[in-house]
């Protein structure tokens, strides 16, 4: 893989089973078994043969509508789920920011959850330590409830401070899946500057959002994926026109559809 | 493709080299066991704090607090003990021999029960964490070890004040005072933390295909303590009954914590072998188990 490239992907399929019952049990498994049934499964095509190459500093949009694999290619990028065919190459530490709170306790204070937290992204304790007051200042807490527990957080102090864990660290690619909606209009703003700033130090960002106007700000390329398909890939610009005509329209446009 | 856009490729950051990573479909197998490894050992104190913190949020809205740890075991003690000496009165034992054997035993059990049945838990309701963040899956069983462990610790001092103030009211009991055989605890202590964490592994796993895993877990887990040395002794067994001790994972832990604290000997090497034997059998089967299926936990969550 040459050194310029962030990550590779190549012919990326992700099929998976689910099981159509409604819990999956020992005891309907030994019911199944005693009358020879087999379990009810249907088969999700998640990604569809997608290659992508991305060089380092590229800050990646990907947009389409519910379904179309962004989270699962997300997710197979940062290694939580494996290809069922092609391969993945990633050159650099990953960070996620794919939900709000992982690995955060809501009985446990603001301070106790970044350590947590940051724990859970792959910090190390005397990194957590040196930003523990860092974090909190960019999460813009009120005063005093970063020692309160969690669980009294409104949602934007919330996600402010799932946010600020996430991007405190100094990962070489960032994988962000709708993130960027927490918080007001100013914390968006603090948001951006330091998206700005992690595309300034050359870090490989890409950004999974359904608000377009964060794609073309932020991003230098993006894509669009339906169905698990890659349909297209391009300047910001393009692919958000296209998508939103797709959108109104209701159809790929015709010269996506050999694709 | 429809894009003609430029994109000016940024230097390559040197270090980047040393940190590539490939993703590639896989079958039922293990990964590559030595980076496994290295990212699990490097990533313990995300299990250690997990644990400390889980700890920390248990006891955050009781009144008690923590005083639960040393009063839960002890009272859970006095009601066996009720019911081991109602059962059979006047038995083998002194009464307070029989409360030591019970309570050391009940300790012991415990924390290897609360390793397995904390354990086949963690990966269901670590969803979040499965789904999201991508390490080793083992730390979260690893995690819930620890803080069985943790909720041990302070059930040895409450043991050792039961001890004394047994040994203070009936000067001539057999009990044993200081000895150097007690020096044998730190390695029955971590066969029963290995030996609990293995088969946490293989719970955890089996959870994650089948739910009510953990409602059978109930069961299991009571049967297991009324088969293991608890609520008799090792000697009590008689001919072909002998196999318990040893077809038992945790049957050669409890022999020798019987044998150590309650007679003050040494472990022979038949008991220090099938100790070893079964703290090695669970890591390997569980680990094998675990570590082959846990690609596959973020799909089945």
């Amino acid at each position: 893989m040459p050194q310029d490239l962030a990550i590779r992907i190549e012919d990326l399929s992700i099929t998976y089973k689910v099981s159509l019952e409604a819990k999956r049990t020992l005891k309907n498994a030994v019911m199944r078994a005693s009358l020879k049934q087999k379990e009810r499964t249907r088969t999700i095509e998640a990604v569809k043969h997608l290659s992508l190459d991305l060089p380092h500093g590229s800050v990646l949009g990907i947009v389409g509508s519910n379904g179309a694999g962004k989270s699962t290619l997300m997710r197979s990028i940062a290694g939580i789920l494996s290809p069922t065919e092609g391969r993945i190459i990633v050159n650099g530490k990953i960070s996620t920011l794919l939900a709000l709170g992982v690995g955060f306790n809501p009985a446990l204070s603001g301070r106790d959850n970044i350590i947590l937290g940051g724990l859970a992204s792959g910090l190390n304790m005397d990194e957590i330590s040196n930003k523990t007051d860092e974090i909190a200042e960019f999460a813009a807490l009120p005063d005093g409830f970063i020692d309160l527990p969690v669980r009294t957080y409104s949602s934007g102090m919330y996600g402010r401070l799932s946010f600020a864990v996430a991007v405190s660290m100094t990962p070489d690619i960032l994988l962000l899946d709708e993130a960027l909606s927490a918080g007001d209009a100013a914390f968006k703003e603090k948001s951006f500057e330091r998206m700005r700033q992690l595309c300034a130090e050359a870090r490989t960002i890409l950004i999974v959002s359904h608000a377009l106007a964060t794609v073309t700000d932020l991003c230098d390329v993006a894509i669009w994926m339906h169905k698990g398909a890659l349909v297209a890939k391009g300047k910001p610009e393009q692919i958000v026109d296209d998508y939103l005509k797709f959108l109104n329209v209701g159809s790929l446009p015709s010269n996506y559809e050999d694709m | 493709m429809a894009w003609d856009g430029t994109l000016t490729p940024m230097p390559a950051n040197e270090a980047f080299a040393s940190k590539i990573q490939v993703f590639e479909p896989h079958r039922a197998s293990l990964p590559p066991l030595i980076p496994y490894i290295k990212e699990f050992w490097t990533r313990r104190t995300f299990a250690i704090e997990l644990a400390r913190f889980s700890d920390k949020a248990e006891y955050l809205d009781s009144r008690l607090g923590k005083v639960w740890l040393v009063l839960n075991p002890l009272l859970l003690g006095f009601v066996y003990y009720l019911v081991v000496t109602i059962i059979r009165p006047g038995g083998s034992l002194p009464g307070l021999t029989r409360l030591d054997h019970l309570l050391i035993g009940l300790f012991t059990f415990y924390f290897a029960q609360n390793c397995v049945t904390a354990g086949a838990l963690s990966i269901t309701m670590g969803g979040r964490l499965i789904l999201n963040q991508a390490f080793p899956r083992a730390l979260l069983p690893f995690s819930c070890a620890i803080q069985a462990f943790q909720q041990f610790l302070p059930t040895i001092p409450v043991y050792i004040f039961v001890l004394l103030v047994g040994k203070w009211a009936y000067p001539t009991t057999q009990l044993p005072g200081w000895t150097w055989n007690f020096l044998w605890i730190p390695f029955i202590l971590v066969c029963t933390g290995l030996t609990g964490f293995g088969l946490a592994l293989v719970f955890a796993t089996l959870n994650v295909y089948f739910r009510d895993t953990n409602k059978l877990l109930t069961y299991i887990t009571r049967i297991w303590m009324y088969l293991s040395p608890v609520l008799w002794l090792p000697e009590s067994l008689r001919g072909n009954m002998k196999v318990l001790l040893y077809i038992n994972p945790l049957g050669p832990v409890l022999n020798a914590t019987s044998r150590v604290w309650i007679s003050g000997e040494s472990l022979n090497n038949s008991t220090i072998f099938w100790c070893l034997f079964w703290a090695a059998a669970s890591i390997m089967i569980g680990g094998y188990f675990f570590i082959s299926r846990e690609r596959d936990f973020a799909i089945r969550i």
